[in-house]
């Protein structure tokens, strides 16, 4: 009798839930200025608070089978981590600037890093929960030294044509220690799709530095020509005649490459969700478009920058509400049989050295 | 009574439930249960807009009432801070209201905040520690700059008897000023103050001087830096508008990030811009009281600008403000302290 029900339920399709985000650009406006004007009077008290509001706010209207997602961490001890890490970084500075031998606690930095980076994976995991379950995270040293301080290494060691190996093995890492309650996630990257992703990225790279190339070698040319009209001619536009274009070329290549970091990012997303599965029969998929997603971070700078920041929380709205929704979930079966267990509670001060210091794994 | 779902402690497992009751005696009823059962209440989420407020018991079961439920009317505890704050974000005149505020202080801070915290800074900051960030500063620029200075011994008496008679016109509050010969290299003629008194003039630049009153003019302009405590108010004003990035793009994106650091970064260059232009009135009078030219040092300047190739306009990228913008204010400054003079001697 069970086993019949059982055999059943396996030959059912498995359903294909979709993300989605209900928060909206005005309605997170509020929050956003109320949240700035609050951590201004306070001098940056406040912020801990705000942290913990943003990051409900948008855990709580993403939604996956009728169920929202929850942060749960406490302001408290996110302002308590923020002042360890803000005086520990103080401290660090004031030495480097009084001898510069003090520059060898890099060292001890890059040492330290994978433990701070388990502990840091390990507190977000733990301070989010879907459906009354929270994840959690169990890192190791070595596997974290070895995707995240050698091979980004080795990876511009080898003038980024390891860089796919580097993806795979960090993002394997991740996957592999993350779990849902007593739930196990395991991501396996292939290395195929991952070069796959870099030639188009290399693609795209090209292609963008000939637009960009080729708009900063008019600019800088037309800008010339504009000058030699006014002023007639003379020895010094002719040094501008022939850097102007250059320089112009040259920055566009820079923004070919930032463009690209952001290329390559969302092509790994989407290889290393589309082969994790949870518990062994959960899939994960991501269907981000590479394109797309660049275009909504490059408006959305512009955005920013042109509405003097304040069009920012539109613009967070923007690309949350794109990700979340180019993401899904293959369920083998309903989402009710997780059940929560004791996990380590990570670090909020790890967690807040790398909020502070801006680093960030994945989208 | 609020109709909601339920998690058994620890289980995603939701079941149709409702609370009924109030404070202190509230009562579960699940839907697949016959009775209901008596709940103690641990703690209450926060009210955030779109976000359903989720009840946590002592046992650790959750019960979720949906959006539109009255959840603080119910446990009578309205009027929370946060309960406020709700209601204040979607008030849409108020949120204009905080807008409008937080830009003006935003403005306030930037313009006025920090200048003041970072010369209230400067001005605690413990002289050993000034005096090791000296020794630091100058180990580091002897090896990747400078090399000795190859001027003759008698023309580095002169230029150190110079150098303690301006000292000795300079106001005594801060650090005691000591003078450093070197050979620029690749940074040819120029001069540098370091925060603890310590004044590098390289020997492109004495060479490059037409007169002494030149050379004790720039050396004039690097003992205001020392004096104004320039140097340490520039550590201290990157450090707060790095701090206040951090505020405001608290979420921001990497890209964002990037081009508000490379922002700031423009910003240090146009407060250094104020700080020279202090410098340089700080000389004429320094200059004055010594009894030399104050205007003399901007034709030494005009030499330095000639010789490194750059144009006189003053640039939006450019540190130094423009020879040009720079000898009309001294000339300026020259005349003011004239006026005063002759009042004076009135």
């Amino acid at each position: 009798m069970t086993s019949l029900k059982t055999a059943a339920a396996s030959r059912e399709a498995p359903d294909h839930l979709g993300f989605s985000f209900t928060g909206r650009a005005l309605e997170y406006f509020g929050i956003w200025i109320v949240n700035l004007l609050l951590s201004i009077i306070t001098l940056g008290i406040y912020t801990a608070w705000a942290k913990v509001r943003r990051l409900r706010y948008f855990y709580g209207n993403t939604w996956l089978d009728g169920h929202n997602f929850e942060y749960h961490a406490r302001p408290v001890k996110i302002l308590i981590g923020r002042i360890i890490v803000v005086a520990l970084l103080v401290a660090y500075n004031l030495l480097v600037s009084i001898s510069p031998i003090f520059g060898l606690l890099i060292i001890l930095y890059l040492l330290a890093f994978p433990w701070l980076l388990n502990k840091s994976m390990a507190f977000n995991a733990r301070m989010t929960s879907y459906r009354n379950v929270r994840l959690n995270f169990r890192g190791s040293y070595w596997g974290a030294f070895l995707a995240f301080v050698i091979m980004p290494i080795v990876a511009l060691l080898t003038a980024g044509l390891l860089f796919p190996l580097a993806s795979k093995l960090s993002n394997d890492y991740i996957g592999r220690h993350l779990g849902y309650g007593s739930a196990r996630f395991e991501t396996r990257a292939p290395l195929k799709a991952l070069y796959g992703n870099l030639g188009a990225t290399i693609l795209f790279v090209i292609m963008v530095t000939l637009v960009c190339a080729g708009i900063g070698f008019l600019v800088g040319s037309s800008l010339v020509t504009a000058g030699n009209m006014m002023q007639g001619g003379g020895d010094e536009l002719l040094d501008v005649l022939t850097f102007g274009p250059v320089t112009g070329a040259l920055i566009g290549g820079y923004i070919a490459l930032a463009l690209a970091y952001l290329f390559y990012a969302a092509g790994v997303r989407n290889i290393a969700y589309n082969h994790t599965v949870l518990d062994g029969q959960h899939h994960l998929t991501s269907s981000v478009n590479r394109m797309r997603y660049v275009w909504i971070l490059v408006s959305n700078l512009f955005a920013t920058i042109l509405s003097l920041g304040l069009l920012r929380p539109w613009a967070a709205i923007r690309t949350w509400r794109y990700l979340v929704s180019s993401t899904g979930l293959l369920a083998a079966g309903p989402l009710d049989h997780f059940v929560d267990e004791a996990a380590p509670e990570g670090n909020v001060g790890a967690a807040e050295f790398f909020d502070i210091e801006g680093i960030d794994f994945g989208l | 009574m609020i109709d909601g779902r339920y998690f058994p402690p620890g289980s995603s497992r939701a079941v149709a439930a409702s609370l009924a009751g109030g404070p202190g005696r509230l009562a579960l009823k699940r839907e697949d249960e016959p009775q209901a059962q008596a709940v103690v209440l641990m703690s209450v989420s926060d009210p955030l807009a779109g976000v359903p407020r989720k009840l946590t018991f002592a046992d650790g079961g959750v019960f979720e009432a949906p959006l539109e439920a009255d959840v603080d009317g119910f446990l009578n505890m309205g009027g929370s801070f946060f309960a406020r704050l709700t209601r204040l974000e979607a008030n849409l005149g108020l949120v204009a209201a905080a807008a409008v505020v937080t830009i003006g202080l935003v403005f306030a801070i930037y313009r006025f905040g920090i200048p003041l915290l970072a010369s209230g800074a400067a001005a605690i900051t413990p002289p050993p520690i000034v005096a090791a960030m000296d020794r630091g500063t100058l180990e580091t620029v002897d090896r990747v700059v400078f090399s000795p200075s190859e001027l003759d011994e008698g023309r580095k008496q002169e230029l150190q008897a110079m150098f303690d008679e301006l000292a000795g016109f300079a106001d005594d509050a801060g650090p005691a000023l000591k003078l450093q010969l070197r050979r620029g290299g690749a940074i040819g003629a120029n001069a540098l103050a370091l925060p603890g008194g310590t004044i590098v003039v390289t020997d492109e630049l004495v060479a490059l001087a037409a007169s002494d009153d030149e050379i004790a003019g720039v050396i004039a302009h690097e003992i205001g830096h020392v004096r104004e405590r320039h140097s340490l108010q520039q550590i201290y004003r990157v450090l707060g508008i790095g701090f206040m990035v951090g505020l405001i793009g608290g979420d921001a994106s990497q890209l964002v990030d990037d081009v508000v650091t490379q922002a700031s970064a423009l910003q240090t260059l146009v407060y250094s811009r104020e700080f020279e232009t202090h410098a340089d009135l700080y000389s004429v009078a320094l200059m004055a009281r010594a009894g030399r030219d104050p205007l003399a040092f901007v034709d030494l300047l005009d030499r330095i600008v000639r010789a490194a190739g750059g144009s006189d306009e003053t640039g939006w990228l450019a540190t130094h403000p423009g020879t040009k913008d720079r000898r009309e204010a001294v000339r300026k400054r020259v005349k003011e302290l004239g006026e005063a003079g002759e009042t004076a001697r009135n």
